[in-house]
């Protein structure tokens, strides 16, 4: 999948899970620039975008993530 | 209402949950969510934030991730006495009520199938945790147990269980999964509130058995313990064990008395019988008056009474009336109707008692001695709202097969019951000069009824006689009839005719339209035949509208 599709379906995403439809992200967003993003909000975000993207995530590949940008890179490898 | 809730699990994402389905009750809840993975920490200390909350329930939520990572230190034993202590301090230290929720059998099994006659296994040890909890339970009326394994093994543990989210962090069980978990737990603490199922209010026909009785007669329905009407024979077993539990069984049909009691009393493949039958109300007035006549003469809340009804129509009138009234969408096909009330888990009980056994007796002989008072609903708002939409026509071609069928087996709202081969409907049909055949299709926002009425008039002189007027009684009580007779009064004005005159011939069925020309104000004159002059007849409010374009399909 392309990052330009990724990144508009991963909006949507994090608009939903963190109720807030202005919500935009960028490749840099992390963890600590928004305030509701705990690490139980986590889980339902990672659980949201298995979902949205009919994906499986690995542990691993959930620890791994830095931010944003490291979360659209592991999407796009592997959604098709 | 104060609920604590103590697990070995993360709950943070589980108490949202649980709010929102106690909001959806009306139940307003202060939760105290424990430390986690500290529920013998906050129980064995009296000083602990636990006590100091002062909960009147504590869920207790053991996960079988938490057990299996005891259970590799220390094996299963530990756990019997575990549960047996922590119940003790609980109430030793309070007089809250416990909630213990047991647990999902993992799906681990290192000797494959033969991890059932190893003991020590982790999956036979869940298996004996789970039959020492209720059996300990036994003894404590004070502990409620929630079947969390139930929830999980109904959904399948292959499903339940998600371990990437217990690793990530120690929630117990797929997210998708959480409001079932909650639920059970809600109706647990929803029963404890009193808030419980208390009488069923059965319909008959295509309800508790296959076709209208009114037609087929008491052994003509369908109903056997093999084959045709095995779903409802075991819809009735079932039936039959809730009311062996205590719950009351009421009966609101439209039918005839006689024919509604009929199958009760001589059918023998019926599970139920008159006397498991606490009230028994058979009557052509509208449900919701009937229910409320069940209510009065049993004396209890609306909010406890479930109504059972194939009729998407019925059910939409008491849901408008009696909103308390518990109405479940019945599935359409009977062999489903046990498992559609099961996951509904509408009969919580919070004790058992000898007297749950014998209240439908006591009930029924008080039922016996009262007569409630009948009240009166006006559903006029309720039939605007239907959009019933009419087409009344001549006899068409394609509906001789339906109308044949219709004159044979139409009893109870009958006029003259005579039976009309499809032939001998053709021949009326055809007889463009002489005869005025009329069907009449209904339909509504719930869908099209079909060819739902006959009605056949004769030009002759100055009379329009009616010989046959039959209808479906599950369209009873909606206007039909009192549309097709001013349809009847317009044709006879424009024909320049100065009589109606109708007949009615009485049989062992059709006791049910015996005073059908008296209500319209038709005078007797005759044995069998009524009369009504034109210019008399004041034409019927209905909330029917002409629409010539349903029954295009279908029936």
């Amino acid at each position: 999948m392309d990052s330009a599709t990724v990144k508009l379906r991963l909006d949507k995403v994090f608009q939903d899970i963190f109720d807030d439809p202005s919500l935009q992200i960028t490749e840099s967003t992390t963890a600590s620039d928004i305030d509701a993003w705990d690490s139980l909000t986590h889980i339902d975000l990672i659980v949201q975008v298995e979902k949205e993207f009919k994906i499986k995530l690995s542990t691993g590949e959930v620890r791994g993530l830095k931010d944003v940008g490291d979360f659209m890179t592991l999407i796009a490898g592997k959604a098709k | 209402m104060r609920i604590a809730l103590l697990s070995d699990a993360a709950t943070q994402q589980f108490i949202p949950v649980l709010r929102c389905l106690f909001s959806e009750n009306g139940v307003t809840v202060d939760f105290y969510e424990g430390p986690f993975d500290a529920i013998e920490l906050e129980v064995v200390n009296p000083a602990s934030g636990f006590y100091e909350f002062k909960p009147d329930v504590v869920l207790l939520l053991n996960s079988t991730q938490a057990l299996r990572s005891r259970y590799y230190e220390h094996g299963i034993e530990p756990e019997f006495d575990r549960i047996r202590r922590i119940w003790d301090a609980l109430e030793t230290n309070s007089s809250c009520r416990i909630i213990q929720c047991n647990l999902p059998l993992p799906y681990d099994r290192p000797f494959g199938q033969f991890d059932l006659k190893i003991q020590s296994s982790l999956y036979s040890g869940t298996q004996a945790l789970n039959s020492h909890i209720a059996r300990i339970a036994g003894g404590r009326p004070n502990v409620l147990l929630c079947d969390l394994e139930a929830v999980a093994s109904y959904v399948g543990r292959r499903n339940w269980f998600d371990d990437r989210l217990w690793d990530m962090s120690k929630t117990f069980c797929n997210l998708d999964h959480l409001p079932l978990a909650a639920q059970a737990m809600v109706d647990l603490v929803l029963a404890g509130l009193g808030r419980v199922v208390k009488c069923v209010v059965l319909d008959l026909d295509n309800t508790l058995w296959g076709g209208i009785v009114g037609d087929l007669g008491p052994f003509g329905i369908q109903l056997s313990a093999h084959g045709d009407g095995e779903a409802f024979y075991r819809f009735q077993k079932y039936l039959l064990s809730l009311k062996k539990r205590g719950i009351l069984l009421a009966v609101c049909s439209k039918n005839d008395m006689e024919n509604a009691v009929a199958p009760f009393e001589q059918n023998s493949g019926m599970a139920l019988k008159r006397d498991d039958i606490t009230v028994f109300v058979a009557n052509w007035e509208n449900k919701a008056d009937n229910i409320r006549l069940i209510r009065d003469t049993l004396e209890i809340g609306f909010d406890s009474m479930l109504f059972l009804d194939d009729n998407p129509f019925e059910r939409n009138l008491v849901r408008k009336f009696l909103p308390e009234v518990i109405v479940p969408e019945l599935p359409e096909d009977p062999a489903d109707y046990v498992r559609t009330l099961s996951e509904l888990n509408l009969f919580e009980a919070t004790s058992f008692s000898a007297e749950d056994v014998a209240r439908s007796a006591l009930y029924r002989q008080e039922a016996d001695r009262r007569r409630a008072q009948n009240s009166y609903t006006d559903v006029t708002e309720y039939l605007k709202s239907l959009d019933m939409r009419i087409a009344v026509a001549r006899f068409e071609t394609r509906k001789i097969g339906r109308i044949a069928q219709l004159f044979s087996r139409s009893n109870q709202f009958n006029l003259t019951t005579h039976r009309y081969s499809e032939a001998q409907c053709s021949v009326m049909m055809q007889n463009e000069r002489g005869c005025i055949p009329l069907q009449a299709i209904l339909a509504d926002q719930f869908g099209d009824h079909g060819l739902i009425s006959i009605v056949v008039a004769w030009p002759e002189g100055d009379t329009l006689r009616i010989s046959d007027w039959l209808m479906s009684c599950r369209v009873l009580g909606r206007g039909v009839e009192q549309y097709l007779m001013n349809h009847i009064f317009s044709i006879a004005r424009d024909r320049g005719l100065s009589t109606v005159r109708g007949e009615y011939i009485p049989t062992a069925k059709n006791a049910m339209v015996k005073d059908f020309w008296a209500r319209f104000g038709f005078e007797n004159s005759s044995e069998s035949t009524w009369e009504m002059d034109v210019t008399r007849y004041a034409p019927h409010t209905v909330w029917i509208r002409e629409d010539s374009s349903i029954g295009e399909n279908g029936r």
